[in-house]
């Protein structure tokens, strides 16, 4: 229930055992293996030891990886196996395993012959493209007869062009008969940019039809490599476009067949990225010409085990150590069942230092309560529960998203609790079908009647929910000896905040003002004790009372969880009216049936997010505020990490 | 002038009020959705795998329509127009209704476009960092919060409104 204690152990083995007790250290996945740069800046030590590492195997590795998941990727949508959404990770047994990777060539031979159908799928896709633009750019000419590779007679030159559509051909005409009469203007089609020309001159000729069409803006086509007419070259073309689609399909149809090597592909794949992590952690170690050093975090409740078990089989030394140094210790929190789904919030916030206390099991119960309240349907509590406990009932989930599950079971939970408390079976479900006749009484009372009531309980669940944050923060600094801090800090605004409430309820009658007076004296006293001089000291205790305002604004930040539990209730409310409308007959049953499902769904959606965002946030803003900074280093094994198998 | 006395009439005062509700909180909503789509869209062509994240992002500036339709419908509620019984409403009520309305209709204009802008940022973070999907959604929620406050001051006022 709390940050689990680590120690640090040391290896030294001889060279030769070096990939066996990697091997062994992969696999049994609960040591944190540290890198060796601090050793190495030491002048000491790098005097005797390398870095050990292969960069060379490394890089391959990488190269390899990379290859095999573009064949991967490219088999994806050949993928003919079923999967659900939370499809758990295939398990395969050890000697299974070893029996795939016998076949490792094969594998490779396939992902080759994957990677080389792309390539020509991508090759025969781009003469395609090429030969698509080349009939774009001939089109227009498809009414020459000339071959395209004759640019000139005995006498004549023969010249390809466009000019601007805003020019008129008809003078350039004119005026090329009369400066050139043995010349020849074909238009061979325009279109609303330019039109396309054809222009036979004599030879003698050249300069002045060169000149004349210079001044229409004339520029010059040219066909390179290219024989035959225009409509010829369209049509070879158009033949060779039918036959790569052909092609195309008859590589694709190979491909397809190899589809049911996928699940090879995937155990060499995660195989690949298993060696790749061994390589890499040797980056970590240090070596001598024989030997090899490495260091790592353990639990302290394995690493005996670990010790004896490496011990036994390879001739080494394991020392196993208390760190003499706990900044430096990554962060492993160890918690029940019900606390373990709501550390996902703290995850994504920050981890606990090894100097912090474990904030989830106390954050947990808070989650939970707020969860629920801001969705407070029991009917919605009850889908949630049943949808995410099936998943999690059905598969094998990890990390993550189990944990999600869980939270969002947990949730569910809660969301029933309040739900019955305040009546909300799908919104009014009940009363809106019968008219009103029944009712789902609540068994503490409807939000819906009485907002203000349920707003005074939600900032008064705020006030707890900011009051235990307060006292870990007075528990942490007694357990570090600060006892006067404690008692000033929190102590001084415990007293001088209870006082304003039963000031302002009138609650304790003269009670509540000594209280304040007392509190605020404590404060004004001790707050500006840092300070240097008299002055400074009561100044600053004086301005700290101005704090008030943030625990007050603080507090009003939970009327939140009355706005969203308001929210979900109306809704349901509005799906229900709408949904019997139209009263109830065959037709407008099925009417009634679609509003109701997908409105209550949508409903459920939408707030289940809300929810979730908005606990997170009372958790994040008001409460870890008060006593959490985080900002461990989360423990990070080094151990198998797959993608597609599972090895057992 | 009888067309003073029929705008001034309580019902149709309480009706604009609704109407506002609605009309501003989802134009600001789907402004918001609208500036978050565009990122995510430029982001779903890098790397189509993260669509469930994008969405999710998506989806937060949308809650402010909703609260528009859900103070909306309180009001019609109250006023005897959805459910409930019918009822006359002098001028006075009819504006408290209209007050009543404000607080959501612009708070939630404002927060949905500035939610969506949060939000859009959030979608550079999912594109270099998807595991902080979380800390994006957190930003985006730090705006909705005064949505969430207006819901509440013009829930709790409509309440409040004696018929």
């Amino acid at each position: 229930m709390a940050i689990v204690k680590m120690s640090k152990l040391s290896l030294i083995g001889l060279e030769e055992n070096k990939a066996p007790i990697i091997e062994n250290l992969i696999k049994m996945g609960v040591v944190e293996i540290i890198n060796c740069e601090e050793k190495l800046a030491d002048e000491e030590w790098a005097q005797t030891v390398n870095r050990d590492g292969d960069a060379a195997t490394l890089a391959q590795l990488e190269a390899d990886i990379s290859e095999v998941k573009g064949a991967l990727d490219y088999l994806a949508k050949y993928d003919t196996r079923k999967k659900s959404l939370f499809e758990p990770k295939r398990t395969l047994d050890d000697a299974k395993y070893q029996e795939v990777l016998k076949k490792k060539d094969t594998i490779w031979d396939t992902v080759k012959k994957i990677n080389n159908f792309d390539e020509s799928l991508s090759a025969l896709r781009s003469e395609e493209n090429r030969l698509d633009n080349l009939i774009l750019t001939l089109e227009p000419w498809k009414s020459l007869t000339v071959p395209l590779d004759v640019t000139a007679t005995k006498t004549t030159e023969i010249l390809w062009g466009v000019i601007p559509s805003s020019v008129s051909v008809e003078s350039l005409k004119q005026e090329l008969s009369e400066i050139a009469p043995a010349s020849f203007l074909q238009i061979a089609s325009s279109d609303k940019d330019q039109t396309y020309l054809l222009i036979f001159y004599h030879k003698s000729f050249k300069e002045d039809v060169l000149d004349d069409l210079k001044k229409y803006g004339f520029s010059k086509v040219a066909f390179k490599d290219m024989a035959g007419t225009v409509a010829e070259n369209i049509t070879t073309s158009q033949q060779r476009i039918s036959a790569i689609k052909q092609e195309r399909l008859t590589i694709e149809k190979q491909i397809a067949t190899l589809a049911p090597e996928i699940s090879n592909l995937e155990i060499l794949f995660d195989y690949l990225e298993i060696e790749r992590d061994k390589n890499k952690v040797l980056n970590n170690l240090v070596k001598t010409n024989k030997s090899f050093m490495l260091e790592g975090w353990v639990p302290s409740e394995v690493a005996d085990k670990v010790k004896t078990s490496i011990t036994q089989k390879y001739n080494c030394i394991i020392d196993v150590n208390n760190p003499e140094n706990e900044d430096d210790m990554p962060i492993l929190v160890k918690n029940n069942s019900f606390v373990k789904p709501f550390e996902l919030i703290t995850d994504l916030y920050s981890q606990p230092t090894a100097k912090e206390i474990d904030p989830n099991p106390i954050m947990a119960p808070f989650y939970f309560v707020f969860f629920g309240l801001m969705l407070s349907d029991a009917g919605y509590g009850i889908l949630i529960s049943l949808f995410t406990g099936f998943i999690l009932w059905k598969y094998e989930l990890e990390g993550v998203i189990k944990k999600l599950m869980g939270l969002l079971f947990f949730g569910g939970i809660s969301t029933f609790i309040w739900g019955a408390l305040f009546g909300g079976w799908f919104g009014n479900v009940v009363s809106a079908v019968s008219g009103g006749t029944y009712n789902i009484s609540p068994i503490w009372f409807n939000p819906l009647d009485d907002p203000m009531r349920l707003l005074m309980w939600s900032l008064i669940f705020g006030a707890i929910h900011i009051f235990v944050g307060m006292g870990i923060k007075g528990y942490m600094l007694i357990k570090d000896g600060k006892v006067l801090d404690a008692l000033f800090d929190i102590g001084g605004w415990y007293v001088f905040l209870i006082g304003i409430v039963l000031l302002l309820s009138g609650a304790a009658g003269a009670a509540g003002k000594y209280l304040t007076i007392f509190g605020a004296a404590v404060l004004v006293l001790t707050q500006g004790r840092s300070q240097k001089g008299i002055i400074k000291k009561l100044l600053m205790g004086v301005l700290s009372l101005y704090n008030v305002t943030s625990y007050l604004s603080d507090v009003l930040s939970y009327s939140r969880l009355l706005a969203l539990g308001l929210a979900t209730g109306v809704i349901a409310t509005v799906v229900n009216t709408v949904g019997v409308l139209f009263g109830f007959n065959a037709v407008t049953l099925v009417f009634f049936v679609i509003v109701f499902v997908i409105g209550h769904i949508f409903n459920i959606l939408i707030n289940v997010l809300g929810a979730y965002v908005h606990a997170s946030r009372l958790q994040y803003v008001e409460f870890f505020s008060k006593f959490y900074n985080g900002g461990g280093k989360p423990f990070k094994p080094f151990k198998i990490n797959t993608k597609y198998i599972k090895l057992t | 002038m009888e067309w003073i006395t029929s705008l001034f009439n309580g019902k149709v005062l309480a009706m604009l009020g609704a109407a506002l509700a609605v009309l501003l909180a989802g134009t600001g909503s789907a402004k918001g959705l609208g500036i978050v789509g565009e990122m995510a869209a430029g982001l779903i062509t890098e790397d189509s795998s993260k669509f469930g994240q994008a969405l999710l992002l998506q989806a937060l500036p949308g809650t402010q329509g909703i609260y528009g339709l859900l103070t909306a419908f309180v009001i019609l509620n109250r006023i005897g127009v959805v459910g409930g019984a019918a009822v006359e409403l002098t001028t006075a009520t009819g504006f408290l209704f209209f007050v009543s309305a404000l607080p959501i209709a612009i708070v939630g204009y404002f927060s949905a476009i500035s939610q969506g802008r949060a939000a859009a940022a959030g979608i550079g973070i999912i594109a270099k960092h998807p595991e902080d999907l979380a800390k994006g959604i957190m930003f985006a929620a730090m705006v909705e919060t005064y949505a969430v406050l207006a819901l509440l001051a013009s829930i709790l006022m409509l309440f409040g409104i004696n018929i």
